[in-house]
């Protein structure tokens, strides 16, 4: 049986809903009288003053009063701290001055991490146009609205519970100081202090969380998850019935991506193992590679292999059999796209213009989309004859997906090793899915997202050359490795143990990801189908899901050939 | 009457079509369509799995003229159309028991 909105479903999604708004507005006002220390400011004019003025080493401009007096530099800070005074004293007009200056600092990180969060955004265009090419014609309505759907959905999930469980703590241990610090979210569902789990504050972005820096921060991170989200399209496309899609997409938005999203980027525990257990800089993903590509492509592997094979993709000599893209167009213009969007993705993920780290990760990322499509357009050529136009696309991707997590501490040329890597990595990852573990993947999601996101997040570990990330998870901030401003380093450098965290960090994903996916997928399979019928299958998902065609035109060829479409003609 | 049918190679229709007005031919009706013949298709690869192209892109032409302009009607379409290499097509030539223009009603050659 088959996902369909019957008539009993149709009550019963009715009144979920219902009691969901009915929650999410009265948790706003029980939630907003519990806030007891930082007031959230929904107006945003309180956000900016004097306090976040800082120079471009991080230094603030006011300086605090010392309280530990056992500390050895007291001393020194007290008289810092009276100088402050003394000088604030005599000029009061200062003082006004830095506090326009303060807020303007944060105006101007919250124009770059929202312009660079509505780049990410146009990266679901990227990946429809991207996916569709790549599948066959009969399909295509479908796909298009699963990139459609999936937006919607897993949007609603997140605002509901994903972005508290993934912010609702990031003020204790990873407050976005860039846009003002999100600091009326500060507390752990589950676990406490460096060992937390599981985000507790800004369920339904109301109480705390209604709130400028935060709704500026949910802005950018709402698109990150949405890019996890679609990421499994392009592996269980032409097969999966609607229904069964939505479901997969509000695991996503809701649980699988905050969660782990919490551990890394949330002040979560794996971030903090630095502090903890003196293990390099705690795990680091800058932009995502494992976070947000590694979770979604693994996420992607175990939903493929719980759907199976396209009906016909492999011959009864067990040998897979091509269904060529149905427009090389699409695919390529989609792959323009993402380039473009991921120069929100990667400079974006500083939360702020004032980081003039920005022009690296840019370059960085370049060279690694372009290194990775180079690899993957020679070795086609070596192994096959001719490059593959998909196939080159995917290197781009391949390279950019790899780059992710590394972009900011990587010099250009260790980004064009790591996209040449990547360009190798997704072609064997390619061949391999399809030949080997006959794991059907229709746009190569599970290598270019998966495999490469995984290495991305290693390569961060191998390459990271020091230059930045000083303080990066609250580690070594004065100094790291005896060396003053000494920021992430991989193994190349000199930081082994920042090399193991990554290997067992990315390993973690992939288990993680995989593991519970697969785990409540194939139960839900179990109780209800989650792929179309066998004759769906082979007219093709669009009329009988939509009842209409993406290209309609063509509803003639279509009927005719619809007995042919086993052989990936139609 | 004759009816001329040709299955050509999509890229000779310009020259078979700039040879036959020339002529004198008067209409001409163009079909796309696939097949093969002795040729049998071709082997490709997709992202590493091969696939056969079994039925090829042509365009199948189809003629009506009077006897007299058989001849080099063909011979136009043979200089047009022949690029020497397989896959070049074919010409079939049938006799025409009757042509009515729907406009008027005329009936016979004069209805071509």
């Amino acid at each position: 049986m088959r996902y369909g909105f019957g008539e009993s479903s149709k009550a019963w999604i009715l009144k979920a809903v219902v009691a969901l708004l009915l929650f999410g507005a009265g948790g706003g006002t029980v939630r907003g009288v519990l806030a007891q220390d930082a007031k959230p400011d929904p107006a945003g004019t309180a956000t900016g003053d004097k306090g976040t003025v800082v120079d471009a080493t991080g230094n603030s401009f006011v300086v605090p009063e010392p309280t530990d007096k056992t500390a050895p530099d007291f001393t020194a800070n007290k008289k810092a701290f009276e100088d402050y005074q003394a000088q604030a004293a005599k000029e009061p007009l200062a003082l006004k001055v830095a506090d326009d200056v303060g807020h303007l600092r944060i105006a101007t990180n919250f124009s770059w991490t929202l312009l660079t969060g509505y780049l990410v955004l146009f990266m679901q265009a990227g990946f429809a146009l991207l996916t569709c090419g790549l599948i066959r014609k009969k399909n295509a309505g479908h796909l298009m609205m699963l990139n459609f759907a999936a937006y919607v959905f897993a949007f609603l999930a997140y605002y509901a519970v994903g972005y508290a469980f993934q912010f609702g703590a990031v003020a204790i241990n990873a407050a976005p100081s860039n846009i003002g610090g999100a600091l009326t979210l500060n507390h752990f569902l589950v676990g406490s202090g460096q060992w937390g789990f599981l985000g507790g504050k800004g369920f339904f972005m109301t109480g705390p969380a209604y709130d400028a820096s935060s709704n500026c921060l949910a802005l950018f991170e709402v698109v990150f998850m949405e890019t996890a989200g679609y990421i499994i399209v392009g592996a269980i496309c032409e097969r999966i019935t609607f229904g069964a899609f939505l479901l997969c997409e509000l695991f996503i938005g809701a649980l699988l991506y905050p969660i782990f999203g919490c551990w890394v980027w949330g002040g979560g525990w794996m971030s903090q193992l630095g502090s903890t257990m003196h293990w390099g800089h705690g795990y680091v993903d800058f932009a995502g590679s494992s976070v947000v590509h590694g979770v979604g492509g693994f996420c992607a592997m175990a939903l493929s292999v719980i759907l199976g094979p396209r009906l016909g993709k492999y011959g009864p000599d067990g040998k897979p059999r091509a269904f060529p893209a149905h427009n090389i167009v699409f695919v390529v213009s989609g792959t323009f796209i993402l380039l473009f969007g991921w120069m929100g993705f990667n400079p974006g993920s500083t939360l702020g213009a004032t980081d003039l780290r920005i022009a690296v990760v840019a370059i960085n990322t370049n060279l690694a989309a372009v290194a990775g499509s180079a690899a993957a357009m020679l070795l086609w050529y070596f192994m096959f004859g001719k490059p593959d136009i998909t196939m080159a696309c995917n290197g781009m991707l391949a390279g950019l997906v790899a780059i992710t997590a590394p972009c900011a501490f990587v010099s250009p040329t260790s980004s064009v090793v790591i996209g040449v890597v990547a360009g190798v990595i997704v072609c064997l990852g390619v061949l391999f899915n399809e030949r080997k573990l006959k794991i059907d993947d229709p746009c190569g999601a599970i290598s270019v997202h998966g495999y490469c996101g995984f290495f991305g997040a290693v390569a961060v570990g191998i390459f990271a050359d020091g230059t930045y990330g000083a303080g990066w998870n609250g580690v070594g901030a004065a100094s790291y490795l005896g060396k003053a401003g000494q920021g992430v380093t991989g193994l190349i450098h000199g930081d082994v143990s920042q090399f193991w965290t990554q290997l067992g960090g990315a390993t973690l994903m992939v288990v993680y990801a995989f593991g519970l996916t697969f785990g409540v997928f194939s139960v839900v399979n179990k109780v209800r189908s989650m792929r179309v019928s066998k004759e769906v299958e082979l007219t093709g998902l669009d009329v009988p899901e939509f009842g209409m065609l993406a290209y309609p035109e063509d509803a003639v060829e279509m009927l005719a050939t619809g007995s042919q479409a086993h052989q990936g003609r139609a | 009457m004759k009816r001329i049918d040709a299955v050509i190679r999509p890229s000779q229709l310009d020259e078979v079509k700039q040879r036959l007005t020339g002529l004198g031919v008067t209409g001409l009706t163009a079909f796309e369509v696939r097949g093969f013949g002795r040729q049998k298709g071709h082997t490709e690869t997709y992202r590493g799995s091969e696939y056969t192209v079994d039925f090829l892109p042509k365009i199948y032409l189809s003629i009506i003229v009077t006897e007299d302009l058989v001849d080099p009607v063909v011979e136009a379409i043979l200089e047009g159309a022949r690029t020497g290499v397989i896959g070049d097509g074919k010409i079939f030539i049938t006799s025409l028991d009757e042509v009515i223009r729907i406009r008027t009603g005329e009936r016979g050659a004069g209805a071509i």
